[in-house]
């Protein structure tokens, strides 16, 4: 039984397109990115006057690995004849792109609503879109490293220990290996101030043995653990790494 | 998520008249959530206006590629959580078209989905009634509609277990059938709902401080909404009368008589009557369903891929088996990409599903109706009082789960 925590990385990345049972949804068309600004403005010109979504699709092994779908509507209504809707219809554009060269021309002069879409995309696949007026992060901080919604991005985030806050560094030592039991907060600080003034606290040994044998590197930091040799260096208060450095 | 963008920031230095830049969000009440507003005002006209997304930002997308097609469905309701029926109705008619049963659903599990997905319409309307009028000052309507929304969440409780989230909507039908006194409990709210809604409109409608605050506020003609892709309300508002159930009937839809309410004006003043009307019309369909609510089962009867009914799992070794598979190992989906909107309260609500024939999708897009009707704020303010703000956010009435998801 598989848990169903398990990012399906290993899962074939065939082509589901192509093997797509009849659904009659949309026209699908499959284009290159050089040819797309000129398939839009055609269909925009032909009635397609509305630009519903761009998404995209990761399919890791595939080439090309990424697909950018645009999915277009004509609802028939232009200003002569507001309130009379025809039966509409909806295409939708597949357009591959390589890993190795993430670019799509945008298509915001054409639609002012592919500006959000498009940094949607961008933050979380890392395809850039030439032209687009204001290509930045839209959901993940401006500071983030990778994009999430690739397929080969863990479930859980980059398994790097990130600078820990404050509220959680005494939570952060008990996970390196201090017993939980019999140990108070103040007996933590105790410890830590006694490793910080020479020697390693005699209940972090067993850690720093551990990290030894099992890593090469003892800075090495496994799925959240920092190593007692970095916790000894580490300030009690923890006011910021970075002051330190610099 | 950012602070200041560029473009914004460089024409402060740049400009040394009165033009001020006034950041506001994401904890204002008025926001409806967690929008963060920067605008550039001179005087109290807003000059620039950047909204700002991304506070809430929960990878649900990412969450959902993780889990099995059964599972799914239960992050998909958290999006849009103020009508969380709506989002798992698009995702189960998508998987159903790829699954090939969508001609299968029994009739009366059909028309349950539409009963739920209009009453869980209103309910999202009253939210945005009940706050909408709060932004403006007016508390009273709050209590009003307030009232009437927690009378359907009792409906959603009583049927699916939960108020909020019921989960009640399950690939192949429902959950189950309706709960016996449902339908008695659903005569109730039928029964109050038309004195309620007039109360409603007689606190808003010809109140001329409301009037005063949204006629002719954040206008947006036909033509702008189809280029920036407004759907829903604020669509029908500018005179188009584009609505997904009429132009693509789904779960039966093309069987109730309903009309499309629309206005020409295109003002905020227009949306808040064409929600309202909608909300009669939602009510119009849910007595038709009433009416002629037919009986039989609620599930496709291929017990593959939907749970078979409880009480035949302690009788029917077979069911115990389909049961246990079902729910440790999910189904396998053929392979296949779909797009699939429903009519949400606030416009198109589009899934775009793709299989790659295993037991978990390999991409859900979510088409969120929110996040496009929130992008043209930065259109529709430019001009407008700051203090109008609030009034243009209510009257796109977004909401945050969707938008950021």
């Amino acid at each position: 039984m598989p848990s169903s925590q398990a990012p399906p990385i290993g899962a074939t990345a065939l082509d589901p397109t192509a093997l797509r049972p009849p659904i009659d949804d949309a026209a699908i068309e499959r284009i290159t990115p050089a040819d797309l600004l000129a398939r839009l403005s055609a269909l925009k010109a032909s009635g397609y006057t509305m630009l519903l979504d761009v998404g995209a699709v990761d399919y890791l092994e595939r080439i090309p690995r990424y697909d950018v779908v645009y999915h277009l509507l004509n609802i028939a209504a232009d200003a002569a004849t507001v309130g009379a809707v025809g039966k509409p219809r909806r295409v939708r554009l597949l357009v591959g792109v390589p890993h190795d060269a993430l670019e799509v021309p945008s298509a915001v002069d054409l639609w002012p609503n592919a500006n959000w879409p498009e940094r949607e995309v961008f933050d979380l696949f890392g395809i850039r879109f030439s032209g687009h007026p204001d290509l930045r992060r839209i959901q993940m901080p401006d500071d983030w490293e990778g994009h999430p919604l690739r397929k080969d991005y863990p479930l859980r985030g980059p398994a790097t220990e990130m600078t820990p806050r404050p509220a959680f560094a005494l939570k952060s030592n008990v996970a390196a290996g201090t017993p939980a039991s019999g140990k108070t907060a103040a007996a933590l600080q105790r410890q830590i101030a006694a490793a910080r003034a020479g020697g390693i606290a005699p209940a972090a040994h067993e850690a720093v043995a551990a990290a030894q044998s099992g890593t090469t590197s003892s800075s090495a930091t496994t799925a959240g653990i920092a190593s007692a040799k970095e916790l000894a260096e580490r300030p009690i208060n923890l006011k910021t790494d970075s002051n330190e450095k610099s | 998520m950012s602070v200041l963008p560029d473009s914004i920031a460089m024409d402060v230095v740049e400009h040394t008249n009165n033009r001020m830049v006034l950041s506001m969000g994401p904890q204002h009440p008025s926001t409806h959530g967690v929008l963060q507003v920067i605008t550039e005002i001179e005087g109290e006209v807003i000059t620039k206006a950047e909204p700002e997304i991304g506070y809430l930002h929960t990878g649900i997308e990412k969450s959902a590629e993780n889990l099995f097609w059964t599972q799914a469905s239960t992050v998909i309701e958290r999006m849009d959580y103020l009508s969380p029926l709506s989002n798992a109705m698009a995702y189960i008619l998508a998987v159903e078209q790829l699954l090939g049963v969508s001609a299968e659903i029994p009739e009366r599990a059909q028309q349950v989905r539409v009963l739920l997905c209009e009453l869980s319409r209103i309910a999202s309307h009253c939210v945005w009634l009940g706050t909408g009028g709060i932004d403006l000052g007016a508390i009273s309507t709050f209590f009003y509609s307030f009232d009437l929304r927690e009378r359907i969440l009792d409906l959603n409780e009583f049927a699916g277990g939960a108020r909020m989230h019921p989960n009640y909507l399950r690939i192949g039908g429902l959950n189950g059938d309706l709960p016996t006194g449902f339908l008695d409990k659903l005569d109730i709210v039928i029964d109050m709902y038309e004195p309620r809604m007039r109360e409603m409109r007689n606190l808003l409608q010809k109140n001329p401080i409301f009037q005063d605050r949204t006629i002719d506020v954040g206008i947006l003609t036909a033509e702008e909404s189809l280029a920036w892709g407004i759907t829903g309300p604020t669509l029908r508002a500018a005179g188009v009368a584009y609505d997904v159930r009429k132009a693509f009937p789904y779960s039966g839809y093309e069987n109730y008589e309903f009309d499309v309410p629309t206005r020409t004006e295109g003002d905020a003043y227009a949306r808040f009557l064409v929600r309202l009307d909608e909300m009669d019309e939602a009510m119009r369909i849910i007595r038709q369903i009433r009416k002629n609510l037919v009986g039989g089962p609620v599930t496709v009867a291929d017990t593959k891929f939907s749970t078979p009914p409880k009480e035949t799992i302690a009788l029917s070794m077979e069911a115990l088996i389909h049961h246990f598979k079902i729910v440790s190992e999910s189904f396998r989906v053929p392979p296949g990409d779909v797009y699939q909107p429903v009519e949400g309260p606030r416009g198109e609500l589009g899934y775009y599903l793709v299989s790659n024939g295993d037991n978990r999708p390999w991409r859900v897009r979510t088409r969120p109706a929110s996040l496009y009707n929130l992008q043209v704020l930065k259109k529709i303010a430019v001009g407008e009082l700051i203090a109008d703000m609030v009034v243009m956010i209510g009257s796109l009435d977004p909401v945050f789960g969707e938008v950021d998801r």
